[in-house]
């Protein structure tokens, strides 16, 4: 005698779990263009590595004498496999089974995957392709009664915010609980046409505002734009791609430290056109992007928020190998100047930056944040207050490099001045409470008033103030700490990069991650 | 062959019209320059295409997302 044929039983069980949902359903669900849940997870890790947990859970029938006639899974997919040779958890919504609702997964089982992620600190994937938490009305009748909702799980999704690297995938219609589970993560993307994302769907909300597909009501464009999705993709596929790519910058966990990537290229590497990149003319703009790809490793630019607060450029990048936060301006869009989505932007970049203990290289180009009745109607400075506060919470190393414009308040946000952090400036370098050209007429407003000829005055005042812009000058009282050559920026970042590395300090971070 | 919408990103007055319909042009040619927050913030072409209809004028007030000009793709 032997346990054979209990694992007989168990092997024949995963083999009926394995099907998902009646193959009518599975059909319907990838004529649509969209792998199944399986396919999913098998996509994303290494092969072969998938290690389920609870395979065989979901509603079993049995005939009179006891006997199994059939299982169907539930449909939450979750367990632990690997992405390059790093152990994760994933946890994906099976659509063939019920939409995908929460009501058919076992309420335990994301919940047992959010908590195997915060106790064995390891990050977590959500593949999410559901309808939401609550089910339908249609539940009212089952229970014979109502509840006031919990999001079940969420003291641990929310608490994995400030422990392990969270990636929040949505990958069909996503409405209601699934959508918030998107979102609260470090990194979401959406792909393109294939995933919306929702408070509640076309159906629900054509009863109150009439009739709206689900691409106009919640697809990528909406929700890379507004921020509440990171970034889109084109295909599934790349969204693994991305996903691998955003883990690899990261530790495991807070209580480990971002490793070194290869090193691939030459920290002494002095790009030639950065002499010449910042136009002498303080009008025209320039491509911050082609900055930031000539100073970091190469090809190790990983942008993160393209589609929002588009004046603020944010990414993960490597220098001599180690991972660093990068932060940026793109003058292309109100000359870098902080707007309100991307002063939110910042805060939650810096938030990250400051979890998974990153140094930050922050590239200034801040004529200060956006002014005009629409940026005081946003609500800026609240938006831009929060970043300011991320900035001061945060304890990362930090190095600053002035490449033009750092005005105002949110000009101050180039670094914490309490703190010792490295800043160079490019000899573009301009600098102060505020621009000469917006600043002028206010100023000089008696004079100018007084003056015969007020043009011919502005002018002479503007050449005298300009003269004294200088950043020699400004070096001279050691307000700017060097001016640089800017093809000296990437042996200079390197080397902070290497003085960084043994100051990282694993452990929780100085403040708690907000999504 | 679709036509687009050339959209501006920032709010701001048109400064200069770079370009005239029936002008073949490459992605990232300038079509206008805006003045904006005192910089002059070009309004580049996405892709190539031949440029089917300009939508403003000099010294015309944009706002954010304003289509400026409607390129055909080629």
């Amino acid at each position: 005698m032997s346990w054979e044929s209990a694992i007989e039983e168990l092997r024949r069980r995963e083999g009926l779990a394995r099907r998902m949902g009646e193959q009518v359903k599975v059909d319907r669900h990838h004529n649509a263009g969209k792998l199944d849940v399986r396919q999913r997870i098998d996509a994303l890790l290494d092969k072969g590595s998938f290690h389920e947990t609870g395979s065989i859970s979901g509603k079993a029938e049995y005939d009179e004498d006891g006997n199994l006639v059939d299982l169907r899974a539930s449909n939450f997919i979750m367990g632990r496999g690997k992405i390059n040779d790093r152990v994760v958890v994933v946890a994906g919504d099976d659509f063939t089974v019920r939409g995908g609702a929460a009501d058919a997964s076992i309420r335990e089982k994301p919940i047992f995957a959010e908590q195997m992620a915060n106790e064995y600190r390891l990050p977590i994937v959500r593949l999410i392709d559901g309808t939401g938490g609550g089910g339908s009305v249609k539940s009212l009748e089952m229970d014979g009664r109502t509840y006031i909702p919990a999001n079940p799980g969420w003291e641990w999704v929310v608490r994995n915010l400030s422990t392990v690297p969270v990636v929040g995938l949505a990958l069909g219609s996503v409405a209601g609980l699934g959508a918030a589970r998107a979102v609260t993560s470090h990194y979401s993307l959406m792909v393109k046409g294939l995933s919306q994302m929702f408070v509640a769907g076309p159906v629900v909300v054509a009863r109150v505002s009439g009739p709206i597909t689900k691409e106009e009501l919640g697809g990528s464009e909406i929700h890379t734009r507004n921020g509440a999705i990171d970034d889109e993709v084109t295909s599934e596929a790349e969204a693994f791609e991305r996903t691998a790519r955003f883990l690899s910058y990261l530790p495991s966990s807070v209580h480990e430290l971002p490793p070194r990537g290869p090193v691939t290229d030459d920290v002494n590497r002095r790009e030639e056109s950065l002499i010449s990149a910042v136009p002498v003319n303080k009008r025209k703009v320039y491509k911050m992007r082609k900055i930031i790809n000539s100073v970091v490793d190469e090809d190790s630019f990983f942008e993160i928020g393209r589609q929002h607060g588009k004046s603020a450029i944010t990414g993960f990048a490597r220098l001599d190998g180690w991972p660093v936060a990068i932060l940026a301006n793109d003058p292309y869009i109100y000359g870098g100047s902080w707007t309100a989505d991307a002063s939110h932007k910042v805060t939650r970049f810096i938030d990250l930056a400051n979890t998974f203990h990153l140094p930050v290289v922050h590239l200034v180009d801040n004529p200060g944040f956006l002014i005009g009745l629409e940026s005081e109607k946003a609500g800026t400075i609240r938006h831009g207050a929060h970043a300011l506060a991320a900035l001061y919470q945060a304890d990362v190393p930090w190095c600053t490099v002035i490449v033009r414009k750092a005005f105002g308040v949110a000009g101050a946000g180039n670094s914490n001045h309490s703190k010792l952090f490295f800043r160079y400036a490019w000899p573009s370098a301009d600098t102060g409470s505020l621009p000469i050209a917006g600043g002028l007429e206010a100023a000089y407003k008696s004079d100018l008033e007084a003056s015969d000829d007020p043009d011919a005055l502005l002018a002479d005042i503007e050449e005298r103030l300009t003269r004294v812009c200088s950043p020699f000058r400004t070096a001279e009282a050691f307000r700017i700490e060097e001016i640089i050559d800017p093809r000296d920026t990437r042996p200079l970042l390197c080397e902070f990069a290497n003085l960084a590395a043994p100051l990282r300090k694993p452990g929780p971070a100085t403040a708690p991650y907000r999504p | 062959m679709a036509r687009k919408e050339i959209k501006s990103e920032v709010a701001g007055t048109v400064w200069l019209v770079e370009t005239e319909v029936g002008a073949k042009v490459a992605e990232d040619d300038t079509l206008i320059v805006l003045e904006s927050m005192k910089m002059e913030i070009p309004v580049d072409a996405p892709q190539a295409g031949i440029v089917v209809e300009i939508l403003v004028a000099k010294d015309d007030p944009i706002e954010e997302g304003q289509a400026v000009a409607i390129i055909e793709t080629i």
